[in-house]
């Protein structure tokens, strides 16, 4: 009989059992609201081997794909077969923390005597206490914050692994699979998952669900629309507009800003909550960014700033309070644990940091939570490149000085880069190289001008700032200007949460932002190769201009 | 990485920086093939195609200059020195010896030599292996995978009309029909993107112009799989499997084996 494992824990299988009685035993808690009927699609796991040992899928499982199953379908056939499965996970260190700014707070929605009133609607009857949820959807994380609207102040954050990963790892998946035969699955999930959260976070902070009478939501173009369920397509293909932005340059509507009931959602709060999202700043730029750019308080910048928001779409914004740039950067996923040998996102266990020395000591390095190395994340990555071109073991091409395949970056554990994972890197790497050489040359300046960087999103909280300048992830400014930012996104989110005067500025200031595509840039190809070096980036002077394309 | 190499055979050129690179081809028909590009050409063929490999593109610019200035016929340069140069960049490329950005630099390399020649550049007397159709399709802009897979097309002989990205199924049609060509190649980089290639096919059908030529795909999400589902003759993981496949598709046609008919060719031109 061969064990079913979990997470580097086994038991014997047999016959019958599902996944879920395995992670009963194991006290591996498995989300799920039906009553393990195959209804509410939440308790999805990733089948790492031995997916032939299982039960076929069942009818409620066809929405899967790959090697995905429901924990509460999926059961034991075979007992020879050495399964292993993972529950999505449920807290990824990325994307918690972040800047707070001071803003005066205007909320919508107060208590008047007896009453909670929006603006000027009276909703319900006052009990006990006036809460809001803020959400910022990434492709690939959810963070959310439970705010006390009466005192302004976030009381809880959360976030989790997003649950539509079985409808692949990057938005352009996302589109297509919701194109296909099981269109709206994606947001069922993802409801499920947010109803979910919420559900354990008032059940920790021991409030009702219906007093959460408002909620902001901020996401990436695609994954917005897909909370709101609006139709993708469009997103998916030439000029990649939404459909909100479609209509607005139809004159159907006045912005691209969303705002429904929670009711209308599925959204399980007070049901008559309103549920707004800012506008989408163009294209794949969604309204995670302009919570980005209330966040650093860009309606208040006078001096040109940067902000790059790094992921598997890089966001970048170049400009003042009133003239900005910005595009959107197609990186993929390499530093965030795909298509890397022994990549991983920011999990436990995760390289993090490396040090290498140029006399032959061992490599130094550290692991998230200080786990064994279980592989190797964004910040790891940089830190790993920018070393490796430092001690001369690496040349710009990411080739090894010694003509080696690879380098041990753990050798107690048997993990390495290979070049195949580095000119992965390099590509990957020159897509946000392009974004912001792009943009800062078609606004007219050189990094040496932007009096400010703010670094947002995923890793780039834990990314060392001067490495990643010596390999040209980010522009050079001074490493003095760099500023991280953490989880901007969810801190707009809360900012317009809070403040009716927050959405109004929104709204003002997207329509001063012009979307730069990259790819109307006649020199792609020989920026692209320039970007494709680990090198700091060198920006001619003579190259930048408001007139140069 | 000197240990690894076979000892040569022989030297073809007195370029010791080639003869090095050379020495990556280690498959007997190859090298036997890109020594015959090297044989007897003007040492200054050897200083651009090694400037190439080494992805070198100021010196390329200089040299592709100085060869001009000294008489050398545009063709000469582009046949003996810059594509004989790719095509060792393209087989160290599929030996997994170099990787994308290094073929990039060379490719960058190649652009700036090509900037002096493309004007002046006459119809080659030499009879090409194949006549290939290349375009990335309707509604997808990356053609930095497909200019790739064009440079090392020409590198082995090959005849290519770029049509360039966001290319319609028409468009497709009407450039087989009027360059006759054997080959259509299409490149798509997105997932959402990838569904027009199979409408492309459909629409040669349609025309019932679908036997006239034999149809290859590529790009970063396209497998062997989706390229078989959406009837593709042939599927190219990267610039060179593009070539091979090119090859066979041309070979199974003049029924000859599809890897001699490029060396055959290049043979009989020098
Ligand atoms: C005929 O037979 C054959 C045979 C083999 C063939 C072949 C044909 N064609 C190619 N091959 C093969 O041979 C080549 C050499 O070995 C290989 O070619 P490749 O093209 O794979 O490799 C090249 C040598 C180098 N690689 C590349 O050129 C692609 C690199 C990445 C970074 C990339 C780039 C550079 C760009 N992009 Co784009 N871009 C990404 C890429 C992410 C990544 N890290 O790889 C990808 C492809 N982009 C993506 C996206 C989403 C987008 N991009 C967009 C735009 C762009 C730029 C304009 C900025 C630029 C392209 C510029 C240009 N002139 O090509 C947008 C769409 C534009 C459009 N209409 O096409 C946009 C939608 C993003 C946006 N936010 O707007 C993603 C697609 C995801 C998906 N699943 O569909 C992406 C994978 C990044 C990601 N994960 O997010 C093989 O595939």
């Amino acid at each position: 009989m061969s064990p079913i494992h979990h997470a580097g824990r086994e038991l014997d299988s047999a016959a019958g059992m599902t996944i879920f009685d395995y992670a009963d035993s194991l006290s591996v808690r498995v989300p799920t609201s039906c009553g393990r009927s195959g209804e509410c699609h939440e308790c999805i796991v990733e089948v790492r081997s031995g997916m032939e040992g299982l039960t076929p899928p069942t009818e409620s499982e066809r929405f899967l794909r790959g090697g995905y199953r429901l924990a509460c379908q999926a059961a034991v056939a075979e007992v020879d077969a050495d399964v292993e499965f993972a529950v999505l996970r449920r807290q990824p260190r990325i994307l918690t923390r972040s800047v707070r700014r001071r803003t005066a707070p205007a909320p919508l929605t107060e208590r008047r005597g007896s009453g909670v009133y929006f603006g000027e609607e009276r909703v319900d009857a006052y009990r006990d206490g006036i809460y809001g949820l803020a959400v910022d959807v990434g492709t690939t994380t959810v963070a959310l914050n439970v705010v006390d609207l009466e005192r302004a102040e976030v009381v809880h954050t959360a976030s989790f692994e997003n649950p539509q990963r079985f409808g692949g790892s990057d938005v352009m998946h996302r589109i297509s699979y919701d194109g296909g035969e099981h269109s709206g699955e994606l947001r069922r999930v993802m409801l499920s998952a947010i109803n979910f959260e919420v559900g354990e976070v008032c059940r920790r902070l021991g409030i009702h669900r219906r007093r959460i009478y408002e909620a902001v939501f901020v996401g990436n173009s695609t994954m917005r629309d897909i909370v709101f369920g609006v139709d993708v397509q469009s997103i998916g293909e030439k000029p990649y507009k939404s459909l909100t932005e479609v209509e607005l340059e139809a004159g159907e509507r006045s912005t691209t800003a969303l705002e429904v009931r929670a009711r209308d959602l599925d959204l399980r709060i007070f049901p008559g909550a309103n549920v707004y999202s800012p506008p989408l700043v163009g294209c794949h730029v969604g309204s995670d960014v302009t919570a980005d750019l209330m966040a650093v308080g860009m309606n208040e910048q006078d001096d040109a700033v940067m902000l790059v928001d790094v992921g598997t779409n890089t966001e970048v914004v170049v400009g003042n309070r009133l003239r900005m740039m910005a595009a959107s950067c197609p990186a993929g996923p390499a530093f965030e644990g795909g298509a890397i040998t022994y990549g991983m996102p920011g999990y436990d266990g995760a390289v993090e940091a490396v040090g290498l020395s140029e006399d032959g000591a061992p490599v130094r390095y550290e692991t998230i939570g200080g786990a064994p190395a279980e592989g190797i994340c964004g910040s790891g990555l940089v830190d790993l490149l920018s070393e490796l071109r430092r001690t001369g073991r690496m040349n710009e091409l990411g080739a090894f000085n010694d003509g080696a395949g690879e380098f041990y970056f753990a050798p107690d554990r048997d993990m390495y880069v290979s070049r195949a994972d580095l000119s992965a890197l390099a590509q990957a790497k020159s897509a946000n190289f392009c974004g912001q050489w792009i943009v800062l040359r078609r606004y007219g300046i050189t990094p040496e001008e932007v009096s400010r960087l703010y670094l947002a999103g995923g890793f780039a909280n834990y990314v060392d700032a001067g490495h990643a300048v010596s390999i040209g992830f980010i522009a050079n400014v001074p490493e003095e200007r760099v500023a991280k930012v953490g989880n901007a996104s969810l801190e707009g989110a809360t900012i317009m949460l809070t403040s009716g005067r927050a959405r109004e500025a929104a709204e003002e200031l997207v329509r001063r932002i012009e979307h730069v595509e990259l790819e109307t840039a006649p020199d792609f190809f020989d920026i692209f190769v320039e970007g494709c070096m680990f090198k700091p980036m060198q920006m001619p002077r003579a190259s930048t201009g408001a007139a140069a394309p | 990485m000197e240990a690894h190499l076979p000892e040569t055979p022989y030297m073809t050129t007195q370029h010791a920086g080639l003869e090095k690179e050379i020495r990556y081809v280690t498959k007997p028909f190859e090298v036997k093939h890109i020594r015959s590009l090297f044989e007897g050409t003007d040492p200054i063929m050897h200083e651009i195609a090694f400037n190439l490999i080494s992805g070198d593109q100021v010196e390329v610019d200089r040299l592709t200059r100085e060869a001009l200035a000294r008489g050398f016929e545009a063709n000469a340069v582009l046949d003996d020195g810059l594509i004989a140069g790719m095509a060792v960049v393209g087989i160290k490329f599929r030996d997994n010896i170099i990787f994308v950005p290094e073929v990039l630099i060379a490719a960058r390399a190649m652009k700036a030599g090509m900037a002096y020649i493309e004007p002046i550049l006459s119809e080659s007397g030499v009879e090409p292996v194949g006549t290939v159709i290349m375009g990335t399709v309707k509604g997808d802009l990356h053609d930095i995978g497909k200019n790739l897979c064009i440079m090392m097309l020409r590198g082995a002989g090959f005849v290519v009309h770029d049509l360039g990205v966001d290319t319609k199924p028409e468009e497709f049609i009407d450039a087989v029909l009027e360059h006759g060509a054997q080959v259509l190649g299409m490149s798509a980089l997105l997932t959402t993107t990838m569904p027009n290639m199979g409408r492309a096919i459909e629409a040669f059908e349609a025309e019932g112009l679908r036997e006239e030529v034999s149809i290859m795909v590529g790009g970063a999400p396209v497998t062997q799989e989706f390229a078989e589902d959406m009837g593709a003759d042939g599927y190219g993981k990267d610039a060179i499997a593009c070539v091979d496949m090119a090859r066979a598709l041309v070979g199974v046609r003049d029924g000859s084996a599809p890897l001699e008919t490029a060396a055959g060719a290049r043979e009989a031109s020098s």
